[in-house]
């Protein structure tokens, strides 16, 4: 009974019969995986149907009985959700392998024991640095009236879309061994360390680039005397405050911002309000 | 503006809204993008990419460009964890850009109407992350009939809640909304125009308050002054300071790894 013989992560020694994938077979995995992974996403399982939509040329090539195919296919439609593009395409890759030397169990744990940690990698280099940053880029030369803007964003998605094909084979080659790779935590921390701070830098200057033309128009006359003649000066409130500190308003605001967030506990939606209310208020006074 | 190409059609000759084949077209590009944000994850869903494709059919790209880059500004830190409902930024920036096109106050209007209707299409982005749960109890039985034909019809069909749930609010908003709301809107006082020009200026800064909250600030905000300085006094361009967070980013991890050799 080779069943009895698997245990989480472990090649099997005995009768398991493994079938040599094909080319086509792995190519068609990859590119369903890549093309449609979400598009069934749902609230109850989230991307189950898609990892099991991409798995079926693997299924069925290696399972030859329709109980051994049915068995197969109940497994993957299990909870799975992860980040998509650059977590699940090593997941798949390496269940693909796994999947063709009929290691169901160590599918299984893989797919539940990776999609966390790579997940949280994922989300952060794509939502906290890249997205970001290319937003703030390709946003700033569309406000100039380029159309290079949109298609930055254009380029980025091609760029994600394009890495999953070498993550895919990265773990197709790993197999069982992208869990030690994965599991190298320091390694992973100190990835998402390293991109962090460089987010933190470029988003320091970006705050008063992007927001540079919020500036007070206002101005007070003052009177001076110079050798005893009267003399009248109009003062703009903006250039005394760039001699203090530059850009000040801007830094206000996303302080203000920030605040509302994370001091008052307050959702995007009622700071968004908040800022709406506040920026009619200055600029019907005038003084934005 | 007037070297760009005015696009598709021109908003202006239609006074009295948009005819079908307009809502139409805006409608499919609502489905496309949703679903081919899904997967391959192509980022036509972008309030930029969206703004541009909108405003090139509707003959006003610039228009199109500024509420894109506006809203994309506005969600700088958001992102769908886990699944998370956020904000409709697509929707927002095709129907705000195709409205405001229809009205000569253009970016106030544009932006005026893209908001709600992100916020308002939550809703339908639940809608459709619940209806799809159908979909895997199909597949559910399915699976256990050994059909993987079935299975795989079902996978496939679950793009319609996800597309659907986009293309009829654009539809109905462009084919039946834009008219009236831009005869109501006609004659806009000038303090709501230019409130929505100062409020379009200050919002970024809710989306790099939100950014900020994902990041350690407390731990890291020096990083932060250094950015700003090297802008606001050393006048470095956005790419120079690029590299230099590179720098400093290895620079860090140089320091740290070397510690703990020592130690």
């Amino acid at each position: 009974m080779s069943e009895q013989q698997i245990e989480n992560g472990q090649v099997a020694t005995a009768t398991r019969e493994i079938v040599a994938l094909d080319r086509t077979t792995v190519l068609r995995a990859m590119l369903r995986h890549l093309i449609t992974l979400q598009w069934s996403w749902n609230y109850e399982r989230m991307q189950a149907l898609g990892y099991l939509y991409s798995m079926l040329p693997v299924i069925n090539k290696v399972y030859k009985t329709r109980e051994e195919r049915i068995t197969a296919m109940k497994r993957h439609l299990v909870f799975y959700n992860t980040n998509p593009q650059v977590g699940s395409p090593p997941i798949f890759g390496a269940t693909v392998a796994l999947e063709a030397q009929r290691e169901g169990d160590a599918v299984d744990s893989l797919k539940v024991g990776l999609m966390g940690p790579l997940a949280g990698i994922g989300d952060t280099i794509q939502a906290i640095l890249f997205r970001p940053i290319i937003g703030v880029f390709a946003a700033s030369l569309a406000l100039g009236g380029s159309i290079i803007g949109p298609f930055l964003m254009i380029l980025s998605g091609i760029f994600w879309t394009v890495l999953m094909v070498p993550l895919f084979f990265f773990g197709y080659r790993q197999g069982t061994g992208i869990v030690t790779e994965v599991a190298e935590s320091g390694r992973v921390a100190r990835i998402t360390d390293v991109a962090t701070i460089m987010g933190m830098v470029v988003i320091g200057g970006f705050i008063p680039s992007i927001m540079s033309k919020v500036q007070t128009p206002l101005k007070f006359v003052r009177t001076v005397t110079v050798q005893g003649q009267v003399h009248t000066q109009t003062v703009a409130i903006q250039s005394i405050l760039d001699q203090i500190v530059p850009y000040i308003i801007p830094v206000a605001f996303v302080f203000f911002a920030y605040w509302l967030l994370r001091g008052l506990k307050l959702s995007p939606v009622w700071v968004m309000i908040i800022l709406f209310v506040v920026g009619f208020v200055l600029a019907a006074v005038g003084a934005l | 503006m007037a070297s760009l190409p005015l696009g598709l059609t021109n908003a202006l000759q239609f006074a009295s809204g948009y005819p079908l084949y307009i809502a139409l077209i805006l409608a499919v590009w609502a489905y496309v993008g949703i679903v081919l944000q899904l997967g391959p994850g192509l980022w036509w869903q972008e309030a930029l990419v969206s703004g541009l494709v909108t405003g090139w059919i509707v003959g006003n790209i610039p228009l199109g460009l500024t509420v894109g880059a506006t809203l994309t500004l506005l969600s700088l830190g958001l992102w769908t964890y886990g699944g998370a409902t956020i904000p409709d930024f697509q929707t927002g920036s095709i129907v705000g850009t195709a409205i405001g096109a229809l009205s000569h106050g253009s970016f106030a209007v544009g932006l005026a109407v893209a908001i709600p209707t992100a916020l308002f299409m939550t809703q339908m982005d639940v809608i459709g992350r619940a209806v799809t749960t159908f979909f895997i109890h199909g597949a559910d039985r399915y699976a256990a009939e050994g059909n993987e034909h079935g299975v795989a019809a079902m996978h496939l069909l679950g793009q319609i809640p996800w597309g659907l749930t986009r293309a009829i609010p654009v539809f109905l908003a462009v084919w039946l909304g834009a008219g009236p709301i831009q005869s109501a809107i006609k004659f806009l006082p000038s303090w709501f125009t230019n409130g929505m020009t100062t409020t379009g200026m200050i919002l970024p800064a809710l989306g790099f308050a939100i950014l900020l909250t994902m990041l350690p600030v407390r731990r890291y905000w020096p990083f932060l002054l250094i950015g700003f300085v090297l802008f606001a006094y050393l006048k470095v361009s956005i790419i120079g300071i690029a590299i230099v967070a590179v720098a400093i980013g290895f620079l860090m991890d140089m320091l740290r790894t070397r510690r703990e050799v020592h130690v």
